[in-house]
């Protein structure tokens, strides 16, 4: 690879930044992809990557200055059609397929179909193109089940068959955002194996990822991105792990878990919530124990089973394993029964999964326990916006109005009221997925402030998020998870954001090896994890 | 990349809160049919004096349409909880049918033969909540197809003969009772309103019902328990239905095959209709009372100024789009329209 290196390259972006409402995304950032290499692209959460992906892709127009050169030929980047027609493809990361279509018709949507001479479709054109396509890239399956039924790693590949359907007309570069961020490891080598097919039929490749490992084992060189800027573009070849994360982030690599791998064990009598050998989508067993009065942090990226812990402790989510409030065994998929032993559970995504917008305040609060404002004759309007009123003004609520609307708060002021309506059940454990998703700074701290308090009010609470430096601003431990496991429980006193960050992208496993073990058969050992 | 794009922080627009809560009441957008109703009384009045504001005029018009009432109430519990019921047709119809045939053709006491037919009421709502919830099948579907499969039923019990003769005297002296010169079937139809106001009011079942059709996700996660909520809505609306073909038997004296079908429509326009008004887009028993009434009073003003019978269909078609319309544009009943 390294031998045509002053050859022009295929892609040439150079001078691009972009800026939303004053706040810079991307700093005069370059890319260079040369013809028929792989080239990682690599960042922290909010380094620019999703942006610059979304620039090329047409879905965001850049600030005036950039240059944008395929083949020659420049092109005006911030169009969706005019980085088709030069030759762009894309598969994001949600793969737009719909799931309950089979491989044809999802290989059809967009371009549309193959018409026989009657205008009918032509099944059978339809199905030689597309056994011959997905042949090339080794699947073979059902082509009229539905995807949402076929495995992950096979869904991808009908999203790159579909986006590179036409490189046979010309075009010659395919940009993978994430593509194995909810994969198995297993079908992450299946993909890695149609991504060196596609790259073999002459096509370019931008991969971006925050594992390290696949960079290594799939790419040729690699961009770096932080802070919005472009920091450095290597032969990978000529890069070690250790190197490739200091670029990453910034700073030399200290072995945060070697020296923080503490993990307090929690006493028995004093534990607020026990999850054991637990079990159930994304997640292999996991182990944690949270004492009362303590913050516990569950960091890990997308794909981690970070986002679907909090749901699997609730009981919204089949799972198997032990959960455990104080010392009460908690029924497995129910949430009332959860409820009922004193857990509470703050979900993501508020708009889909907490918020009755069209509700008041006050209704919205109460909801987790009428039988607080009951009397023998029903509800008790008064003693409900008495209460109400409380909460939102310990909360600081604007508007401090039990009769608003949800839909007329702010994201921050919905989600302090999705707070009070956990808090008020004075849970014994409390489990917060994504406490401050979509919420301005303010009341970001108002947030933390809250439930620090109501650790030191003797709850035991579960934090889990993607921000390494919301953890480390809440917790006193952080379980990090990557790839379904727990890779080990660390003290956050000492640890940077940089220290979690990097630990969440799995490349620390090699750091960590020689301190934590992999805390899948822990018997009764009640937390897990590092440092024994 | 991983952190999920979130929508931007909306500033709250200036709004109802700075207003105190019983003008809020008041707001034009939240009472408008109040405002419809009188001018609709106005100008009837004034067209035709001699025959619209006359207390005949009155009396036909609330006992006529108390039967629509409850048919509408029916549907409240259901419709808060953001399921459809179609059935209620079926359900009326096979309450009339039964209730005939009890006392008529196995003579059955009059106290047993209403209790039976509430019962049928029940078991119809248990069996589409076990389509809807056991089943998982749409309620809009499911409860098309127990209609449907209710007709069956109503033909096969009558063996297609309507039912004059043998309806004891008794009964139908019910129907013709008076209380303070409100006639009995208004009497039905306000009772049922007061305990279905309570229990969505003033009850858990209720805030339970109208946060299922705000969000079911976020209810389930709250603690509510949905399936066993969506069952209750379902019973009632089949129990409310059967009692609706009492009602019906007892002010007409004989039981017809086809009467439930044509109290669907209207129905579901007064539901959603009264959905526009005092709880901001939610059905609700007060408003769906004067959406009823409302409706009542237009089509009997058209009527008397010399309007063709069909009216009656037009009114109510063009009232329900305009309600969910309306339901739409103020962006609420998203679950449901």
């Amino acid at each position: 690879m390294a031998a045509h290196t002053e050859e022009a390259p295929l892609l040439r972006i150079a001078g691009l930044s972009k800026s939303f409402a004053g706040t810079r995304a991307l700093t005069d950032v370059d890319l260079n992809l040369r013809a028929g290499e792989i080239l990682g692209l690599v960042g922290q959460n909010g380094s620019g990557k999703s942006t610059l992906i979304k620039v090329l892709a047409g879905y965001h127009r850049p600030d005036p200055g950039a240059t944008a050169v395929l083949a020659g030929e420049e092109f005006a980047l911030g169009d969706a059609a005019g980085a088709a027609d030069a030759g762009l493809r894309f598969v994001h990361q949600d793969l737009g397929l719909v799931p309950s279509l089979g491989a044809l018709d999802n290989l059809a949507l967009g371009r549309g179909y193959r018409r026989s001479r009657l205008g009918t479709i032509s099944w059978r054109a339809e199905r030689e193109a597309a056994v011959e396509l997905l042949g090339q890239l080794g699947y073979r399956f059902d082509l009229t089940r539905p995807v949402g039924e076929l495995r992950a790693s096979e869904r991808t590949g009908i999203a790159i068959a579909r986006a590179v359907e036409g490189f046979t007309q010309g075009a010659r570069v395919l940009v993978l955002d994430e593509p194995t961020a909810s994969l198995p490891a297993a079908e992450a080598d299946r993909l890695f194996e149609v991504v060196r097919r596609v790259n073999a039929a002459g096509v370019a490749i931008v991969y971006v990822s925050h594992r390290f490992q696949e960079i290594f084992e799939l790419c040729d060189r690699v961009t770096v991105l932080k802070d919005g800027a472009h920091v450095a573009t290597r032969d990978v070849p000529d890069l070690t792990e250790p190197g490739l994360v200091r670029l990453t982030i910034g700073r030399d690599l200290e072995g945060p878990s070697a020296r923080h791998a503490t993990a307090a064990r929690s006493e028995e009598h004093d534990v607020a919530l026990r999850l054991r050998g637990l079990v159930g989508e994304g997640i292999e067993p996991f182990d944690l124990e949270v004492a009362r009065g303590e913050i516990v942090g569950v960091a890990g990226v997308t794909g981690s089973g970070r986002e679907s812990l909090g749901r699997l402790a609730f009981g919204s989510l089949p799972r198997a394993g032990l959960v455990e409030v104080g010392s009460t065994a908690v029924t497995a998929g129910s949430p009332v029964a959860s409820i009922a032993a004193g857990m509470a559970y703050v979900p993501a995504d508020r708009l889909s999964n907490a918020a009755f917008v069209d509700m008041t305040l006050r209704e919205n609060l109460t909801i987790s326990r009428l039988r607080d404002v009951y009397g023998r004759r029903g509800l008790l309007r008064e003693r409900e916006r008495q209460e109400t009123l409380r909460w939102l003004t310990d909360l600081e609520v604007k508007p401090c109005d039990p009769e608003a609307r949800l839909a007329t708060l702010s994201g921050g002021n919905q989600q302090k009221v999705m707070l009070a309506r956990a808090l008020r059940l004075g849970p014994a454990a409390l489990v917060l997925d994504e406490p401050t998703q979509g919420v301005d700074v303010g009341a970001k701290r108002t947030i933390h402030d809250i439930v620090r308090r109501a650790a030191v009010d003797g709850a035991g609470v579960l934090v889990l998020a993607t921000e390494s430096e919301e953890l480390l601003a809440l917790c006193d431990r952080v379980a990090v998870m990557v790839a379904g496991r727990c890779i080990g429980v660390f003290a956050t006193a000492g640890l940077t954001a940089d220290d979690l960050t990097e630990l969440t992208m799995g490349t620390a496993g090699t750091v960590a090896d020689g301190t934590s073990e992999a805390p899948t058969d822990s018997v009764g050992a009640g937390s897990v994890g590092a440092g024994r | 990349m991983t952190a999920v794009d979130t929508p931007v922080e909306q500033t709250a627009p200036p709004s109802e809160q700075d207003i105190p809560r019983t003008a809020r009441f008041f707001t034009l957008s939240n009472v408008s049919l109040l405002f419809i109703w009188a001018v609709l009384i106005a100008v009837f009045g004034l067209l035709t004096p001699e025959t619209f504001l006359t207390t005949d005029t009155f009396r036909t018009v609330l006992a006529g349409q108390a039967i629509t009432a409850i048919m509408a109430l029916a549907l409240l519990m259901p419709i808060a909880a953001a399921q459809f019921d179609l059935s209620i047709a079926g359900s009326m119809g096979l309450g009339i049918v039964l209730v005939a045939t009890f006392m008529a053709k196995l003579e059955l006491g009059v106290p047993l033969a209403i209790g039976l037919t509430l019962l049928s009421g029940v078991v119809i709502g248990l069996v589409n909540a076990f389509i809807v919830v056991g089943l998982r099948v749409n309620s809009f579907i499911a409860t098309l197809g127990t209609g449907s499969i209710l007709v069956a039923a109503i033909q096969w019990i009558s063996g297609g003969q309507q039912i004059v003769a043998g309806i004891p005297q008794s009964f139908t002296d019910l129907g013709r009772h008076e209380v303070l010169g409100i006639p009995m079937s208004v009497v039905f139809m306000v009772l049922i309103a007061v305990v279905m106001w309570y229990v969505l009011e003033l009850r858990q079942t209720g805030r339970y019902l109208y946060a299922i059709g705000s969000n079911t996700e976020a209810a389930r996660l709250a603690g509510v328990r949905v399936n066993r909520l969506t069952t209750i809505a379902l019973v009632v609306s089949g129990l409310i239905a059967s009692a609706a073909g009492i009602v019906f038997v007892m002010r007409i004296g004989s039981a017809s095959l086809d009467a439930g079908t044509p109290y669907l429509l209207p129905a579901f326009a007064a539901a959603f209709l009264g959905a526009t008004q005092f709880r901001q887009g939610n059905v609700n028993v007060l408003g769906t009372l004067v959406a009823v009434y409302v409706l009542a009073t237009g089509v009997k003003g058209v009527q008397l100024i010399g309007a063709p019978f069909w009216v009656d269909d037009l009114f109510n078609g063009a009232a329900l789009i305009i309600a969910v319309a309306l339901a739409v544009r103020s962006g609420r009943q998203k679950a449901l329209v």
